[in-house]
């Protein structure tokens, strides 16, 4: 290994710390910290700033220090052929760079294998670090501008107040925040404006969430250990509540936090089940290997399961198939193989008993009837960790967060939608994919279809510019799921990545103008071009990158590059797997989908006439502080994608084993062709999505741009599909009815019984316990108790007084206790003795 | 005497002269920290007569401990196989080096702190310190006792400085009863220790504990009369007994509360944290040394080796050794003629195959005598678990009775005297699964013996800790009683926290090492399937909530009488206020970061199976 590299470890540390550091900074320091906290924003700034510099010069060392491989454009005839497949593993281990794996600190409890905080460090690793801190500071300069309002009092317009009287309910403060961080802004108390609510300004509060918030992300990404990830996962989750919460006296807003809370413990529900899974099969939840403290090196979850003497062959691994084994299996193995030793597995590996147990094992796997031995157990892992991440990356069916979430400050829903929280899912999937057997890709690309498409429909109809973005948000990451789920490894991290780029600058973008005409209603914008240019043009570059626009097989924008990947994976998938074919097919409708809202979106908002006057006249170019974060993040959203740089990064850090593909399904009949394969598909996956995008980039032109077709005859002629797609497919209703009403029900009719029955029950027997207690206090207790304890205490009393007087006689006494004890014990012992025999 | 015996005739008297000089100037390398103080203690003394008072005793005490302690240090650097040195009457192994780092470690910490909270005055400080190190010094050999007699005058080198160190706030009545109540009670416990003593040699034939083991072994082996093993029981409850005393174990507790209220805080710490955890280390030492055999005999001391086998390699075996060992107390010749067989045995496996030849006709005579260390081991199975039943049962009843008692406390010294009562019953309970367990796992004991080197380490800094705020609160308030606490978190927040923690940590909540520790000591307990003693040891951890926290509740709940004295107790800004601190972050520290110490002491518990 490079000498250099050895940095990298500490670097993306200390990027991971900065953001904590400022956190804890702004908490105990924030209000204090110039007028109004305005200084916590500048140290949040500089700590992500600080973090970004140190990420990118662990980039710029990692590239000087490693070898970029080669992407082959072999243009093959057709699908690789067995030669083809035997020799990818050999070539993929040229391109590989080995993981850097350690541990911080480690918790073993006696007895049981170690939890620990540890990294794992791979070029995903550090180019998700270089995005995630560049695209966080660029939304924390942007905030800088964008949440100049709550330095001082604000008058929250969307929240109506009834009276004075309600005015005690909204002081409350549930985080228990208010006190410390504004009083000392002199306002002390919320106070009502007119109808109104006026409260401190909070912006000290926001930064110190943005940071809590980068660090909890760049926490999840370093994570060597799944405990680690699912830690930094919640904090993850517990932020975004915070922040999409921001404006908590909006009944919305709380709403919006709320459901964005509970959808995605549903998810992790899912996700303990899939940690619990592993750790009690496989005894580990560190994913590299990594010595312990003894010095042994301990198999971490990726070696156990693609091990290297299998050729990293995804296999059942040996503690799935113990903890699967017929008892009387279990038995004889544990006769060869000792009881409970498959935990330290390296030490049992060398040995020669492990061989044979090996041999035992791989008859099972071979033997038809138990084929399947312990296979179920991966399944349920590898669907348990995807549960968590169909929450927290919003797909379908647990997607219907998302779109409320924009109910937080515009620069948090970038960061939300971009950088952190959701690409966490997408990062989670790409971390595990060594770990997912073909049937449960299968699922991950199926759910990442539905959602695509779903989301991509719904974005058609909505008038909110944020809510367009959104679900624009959903279907992307729709996309990258369905692009993993088809073994497209390097295509989905890939677009994960330009996505990052292209959709924080669109969601700044939009909250240039929602800063400029203080609405999120594009029905009331129009004709900003001419007014704020910069934001116009820059958030067209933006729109062209997410419909994946450029001149054919030549050049394009980020999008262009990592969705003609996705697609280009989709045909080799479909080549493979005839049946599944509707799965590229949702994909190119969905592209053209795509192009067709971003481009209706930019459309209404920036050309034809204004729709209302005021807001046209009022509005303005925003400041510099907010415009240069655009053109930072246009910059990397145009060449994210040039020189193939990303994609041959990420070639490095490709699981060990998945370049041949991931195998075939046992269960059901699904093939993952190698991602190497989709190169021949790569021309007519370009034409197909340049097809599809210009389709809908001309659709939204005629109706939007050009206005040769009325908007609103087209939806009168498709008015039931218009509703549909207007109420976002009834899913808010649907689980309403399903889940929040039946909660509802339940939950009056046991507060009823409570009320009703127990309450009742429990002041009946109170009062039978009063009166017992009476009884007691006097009979049982006064007489009994106290007595017998008065009379023990007054025992132990007098033989301390006893004691305490120094006589010889006493002493003497004392003394033979000595004896006394002794020959009691021995009395003790030979009676037990006695019945011992 | 011995000399008379054939095989020993054989040797030349000079040789073995010169094979004893090799072996006592090796082990003496290997004792260098125990003679560390034993120089400091005859400096401490000169400068009594020398110096006068001109130089502080403490210096000179905290000097040579420290040195001491290096020494000690050194040694745990380098890997040395377990050796028994001074011809077997000691052993050299990790675990007396860990607990030899403890006492020494203890003994820096607590000179330390007696010199800021000024109990012994410049005038008493030579003497003082002259006795504490004197039983440090006994402590130490505690730690690495290898036969009978060492664990006799171990425990009598670490008590009677002590008896001394009790009396000594000569100005208070009460110390001196303290005093006399301990040295008689210590007696008393003594002496039916040496009668316990001279029953299990004179049965077994040696006061070597690995020799002893093995005729235990073979004594078990061949179905013994009722009357041998009601000997044996009796010899081995006895002394127990001693060590009981020492851990202040119940019913021979009694000594405790009267001797921690009566001597002052500072020694209270002394016998509470340095004693006991010596008492513990010879508790393993003994339990283990009869229960248990080793899987690699104990190697002598690298020059001896080749000094003794170059006078007759036939004769270099622990029993040879032992033999010139229990001489002075003249038990070897009777037991020669009473067991023919045995004699010859010896404990590891070499020896046995060289003795072979000699040992046909006896073989044939007794065919139940184990010979392999299997073998041994199964025979030793009734052993093992008679001691670790009586373990765990004193260890039962003395928790408990020690957590009850605690209850009606109102001096902060006599509810510590309890409260360490009910952790020697807490810390027993890993020596008594360890018992259950050597049978059957080497990783299962060393585990168990390693938790109770840890939980003796975390013992240090929670104790030591609770008795200097007590000592330093003493010397502010004038006052030990609990009332007396009252608001002090107003009157000097820093120290009541501190102090908070402690208690807390006693008591056993995580995040603190008290709770580590706890755990650990349970664990054993369970993987050796006794879930009553689990059980009791857990209900003690509840019972143990209300006094502790009781404290806790008066220092930071109770309002402050208005005439209380002020507190002047800094914790940042003055020494005492760092060396409370020095106690209490441990405590935080190990409560998260605990597998450091945890594998140095399993590995030091694995040295010795």
């Amino acid at each position: 290994m490079d000498g250099a590299i050895a940095y990298v470890p500490a670097l993306l540390t200390l990027a991971w710390l900065l953001p904590l550091a400022s956190f804890v900074a702004v908490v105990f320091l924030g209000p204090k910290m110039g007028k109004e906290g305005i200084v916590g924003g500048y140290v949040a700034t500089g700590a992500i700033a600080g973090s970004a510099v140190a990420s990118w010069v662990a980039l710029v060392l990692w590239v000087s220090s490693t070898t970029l491989p080669i992407i082959e454009h072999h243009v093959a005839d057709h699908a690789p052929s067995a030669a083809d497949e035997a020799a990818a593993p050999a070539a993929e281990e040229s391109g590989r760079v080995k993981p850097l794996v350690g541990r911080w600190y480690s918790l073993s409890p006696p007895g049981l294998p170690a939890l620990g905080l540890g990294y794992y460090i791979d070029s995903l690793t550090v180019l998700m670090f270089a995005m995630v801190t560049l695209c966080a500071t660029c939304i924390h300069v942007y905030s800088l501008g964008y949440m100049h309002e709550e330095l001082h009092d604000v008058v929250d317009h969307e929240v109506q107040l009834s009276g004075k009287s309600s005015h005690g309910g909204h002081g409350h403060d549930e985080l228990g925040h208010e006190a410390q961080g504004h009083d000392a802004g002199g306002h002390g108390h919320d106070a009502v404006h007119g109808n109104h609510l006026r409260r401190p300004g909070r912006f000290a509060r926001f930064f110190q969430f943005l940071s809590l918030f980068s660090f909890s992300m760049l926490g999840l990404v370093i994570a060597g250990d799944m405990l680690m990830v699912f830690v930094f996962w919640e904090l993850v989750g517990i932020c975004s509540y915070f922040l999409i919460g921001f404006y908590r006296e909006r009944k919305s807003a709380s709403n919006a936090a709320n459901k964005a809370f509970i959808v995605n413990r549903i998810g992790d529900f899912g996700f303990l089940i899939g940690l619990t899974a592993l750790w009690g099969s496989l005894g580990t939840l560190t994913l590299g290997d990594v010595k312990d403290a003894d010095g042994a090196l301990r198999r971490g979850i990726f070696s156990q399961v693609r091990a290297p003497e299998d050729g990293h062959k995804l296999l059942v691994p040996m503690g799935m198939i113990m903890a699967d084994v017929p008892d009387k299996e279990r038995e004889k193995l544990a006769s060869v193989y000792g009881d409970h030793a498959w935990l330290d597995s390296e030490e049992a590996r060398a040995t020669s008993t492990m061989a044979q147990v090996r041999a035992e094992a791989e008859q099972w796997r071979t033997d038809p009837e138990k084929k399947t031995l312990g296979y179920w157990l991966l399944v349920v892992a590898g669907i348990g960790v995807f549960c968590g991440c169909v929450g927290k990356s919003a797909q379908f069916p647990l997607h219907v967060w998302l779109p409320d979430a924009m109910e937080g400050p515009t620069p948090v829903s970038a960061l939300v939608h971009s950088a952190t929280m959701v690409a966490a899912g997408v990062y989670l999937v790409g971390r595990f994919f060594p770990v997912f057997t073909p049937e449960v890709l299968l699922v991950i690309a199926i759910t990442g279809c539905i959602t695509l498409f779903l989301a991509a429909t719904i974005a058609i109809t909505a008038t909110d510019i944020k809510r367009v973005l959104a679900y624009s948000t959903v279907s992307q990451l729709g996309y990258m799921m369905l692009a993993l789920g088809m073994g497209g490894w390097a295509a989905g991290m890939f677009h994960l990545i330009t996505h990052a780029f292209f959709k924080s600058l669109l969601f700044l973008c939009s909250g240039s103008v929602i800063h400029a005409c203080h609405t999120n209603d594009m029905t009331k914008m129009g004709g900003l071009l001419k007014k704020m240019p910069i934001t116009a043009y820059t958030m067209l570059v933006g729109c062209l990158a997410i419909a994946g626009a450029g001149i054919p097989l030549v050049i394009g924008f980020s999008g262009y590059y990592s969705k003609d990947a996705i697609l280009a994976q989709g045909m080799n998938f479909a080549h493979e797997n005839g049946v599944y074919s509707f799965l590229l097919y949702a994909a190119a409708v969905g592209a053209a989908i795509t192009a067709f809202y971003m481009f209706r979106l930019w459309y209404l908002t920036f050309v034809g006439p204004p729709r209302v006057k005021e807001i046209h006249e009022h509005a303005h170019e925003s400041p510099p502080v907010i415009w240069w974060p655009l053109v930072v993040l246009a910059f990397f959203a145009v060449t994210a994608g040039w020189f193939e740089f990303i994609p041959r990064l990420l070639e490095q850090a490709r699981p060990l084993g998945t370049a041949g593909g991931a195998g075939e399904g046992v269960w059901w009949a699904v093939k993952h062709p190698a991602e190497s394969g989709a190169y021949s598909f790569h021309a007519a996956a370009t034409m197909a999505a340049f097809g599809t995008a210009l389709a809908g980039f001309l659709l939204a032109t005629v109706l939007y741009g050009w206005r040769m077709l009325s908007a609103e005859d087209v939806r009168r002629q498709f008015a039931p599909i218009y509703r549909l797609l207007w109420n976002k497919w009834w899913f808010d209703e649907l689980y309403d009815a399903l889940f929040v009403r039946p909660v509802h029900v339940v939950s009056r009719l046991a507060s009823g019984i409570d009320k009703r029955a127990i309450d009742g029950a429990i002041d009946r027997t109170a009062e039978g316990v009063k009166r017992a207690a009476f009884f007691d206090d006097q009979i049982i207790d006064r007489l009994f108790v106290d007595g017998l304890v008065n009379l023990t205490a007054q025992w132990l009393y007098s033989i301390a007084a006893w004691l305490r007087v120094v006589q010889t006689g006493k002493v003497r006494q004392y003394v033979l206790f000595i004896v006394v004890g002794t020959v009691a014990l021995f009395v003790l012992i030979s009676i037990w003795a006695g019945s011992g025999k | 005497m011995g000399l008379k015996d054939e095989r020993h005739a054989v040797r030349p008297f000079a040789q073995q002269i010169e094979g004893l000089q090799a072996d006592t100037f090796q082990s003496a390398l290997l004792f260098a920290p125990e003679l560390a103080i034993c120089m400091t203690i005859v400096g401490l003394l000169l400068v009594r007569i020398l110096a006068g008072r001109r130089v502080a005793g403490a210096a000179v005490a905290l000097v040579g401990s420290a040195v001491g302690l290096g020494l000690a240090i050194q040694q745990c650097c380098s890997t040395m196989p377990r050796t028994e040195i001074f011809t077997g009457m000691l052993v050299y192994d990790e675990l007396t080096v860990f607990f030899r780092i403890f006492l020494l470690a203890f003994s820096v910490l607590f000179i330390l702190f007696t010199w800021r909270s000024g109990i012994p005055d410049r005038e008493d400080s030579p003497d003082i310190y002259t006795l504490a190190l004197g039983a440090t010094l006994g402590m130490c050999l505690m730690a690495s006792a290898n036969h009978l007699l060492i664990v006799f005058l171990a425990v009598e080198m670490a008590s009677v400085p002590s008896y001394a160190l009790a009396g000594m706030l000569k100005g208070r009545r009460q110390s001196s009863e303290a005093a006399l109540k301990f040295s008689i009670y210590g007696a008393g416990t003594a002496g039916i220790m040496l009668y316990g003593i001279s029953l299990l040699s004179g049965v077994l034939g040696s006061a070597h504990l690995p020799t002893a083991a093995v005729r235990l072994a073979e004594e078990l082996a061949m179905s013994p009369s009722g009357e041998t093993l009601a000997v044996l029981s009796l010899g081995g409850l006895m002394v127990m007994v001693g060590l009981a005393f020492k851990l202040s174990a119940f019913p021979f507790h009694f000594w405790a509360p009267d001797v921690f209220e009566g001597a002052a805080a500072e020694i209270g710490g002394f016998l509470s944290v340095a004693s006991k955890g010596a008492a513990l280390a010879l508790l393993v030492r003994v339990a283990l040394g009869f229960g248990y055999l080793p899987q690699q005999p104990a190697a002598m001391p690298p020059g001896v080796t080749v000094a003794l086998s170059s006078a007759e390699p036939a004769s270099e075996s622990p029993v040879e050794r032992s033999r010139i060992a229990a001489l002075p107390a003249g038990f070897a010749v009777q037991t020669d003629e009473k067991l023919p067989a045995a004699t010859e045995k010896a404990p590891g496996e070499s020896p046995l195959e060289q003795h072979a030849g000699a040992d046909k006709s006896h073989a044939a005579a007794a065919r139940t005598v184990p010979k392999t260390r299997a073998e041994r081991m199964a025979a030793l199975a009734p052993a093992r678990s008679f001691m670790g039943y009586l373990i765990g049962f004193l260890a039962a009843i003395t928790a408990t009775f020690g957590n009850l008692a605690a209850y009606g406390q109102t001096n902060i010294k006599r509810l510590l005297a309890y409260s360490t009562i009910a952790h020697a019953g807490i810390m027993m309970m890993p020596v008594a699964a360890a018992m259950l367990l050597a049978g059957e796992s080497a990783t299962g004991t060393a585990q168990a013996v390693g938790a109770v080197g840890f939980y003796v380490v975390m013992y240090l800094f929670m104790n030591l800790g609770a008795f200097a705020i007590v000592a330093f609160l003493r010397n502010e308030l004038r006052s030990e009683e609990i009332a007396d606490y009252a608001g002090l978190i107003h009157r000097a927040p820093g120290v009541a926290l501190c102090f908070s923690v402690i208690l807390i940590s006693l008591l056993g909540l995580p995040p603190l090492s008290g709770f580590v520790a706890k755990v650990v000591a349970f664990l054993p307990l369970a993987d050796a399937g006794w879930i009553t003693l689990l059980l009791i040891g857990c209900v003690n951890g509840f019972l143990s909530l209300f006094y502790y926290l009781r404290v806790v509740k008066v220092m930071c709940m109770d309002p402050a009488p208005d005439d209380a004295p002020p507190v002047r107790f800094p914790l940042l800004t003055s020494v005492n206020g760092w060396l409370v601190l020095v106690l209490t972050v441990p405590l935080l520290w190990f409560g998260v970061l605990w597998s450091g110490v945890w594998d140095w002491a399993v590995a030091a518990a694995r040295s010795i199976l």
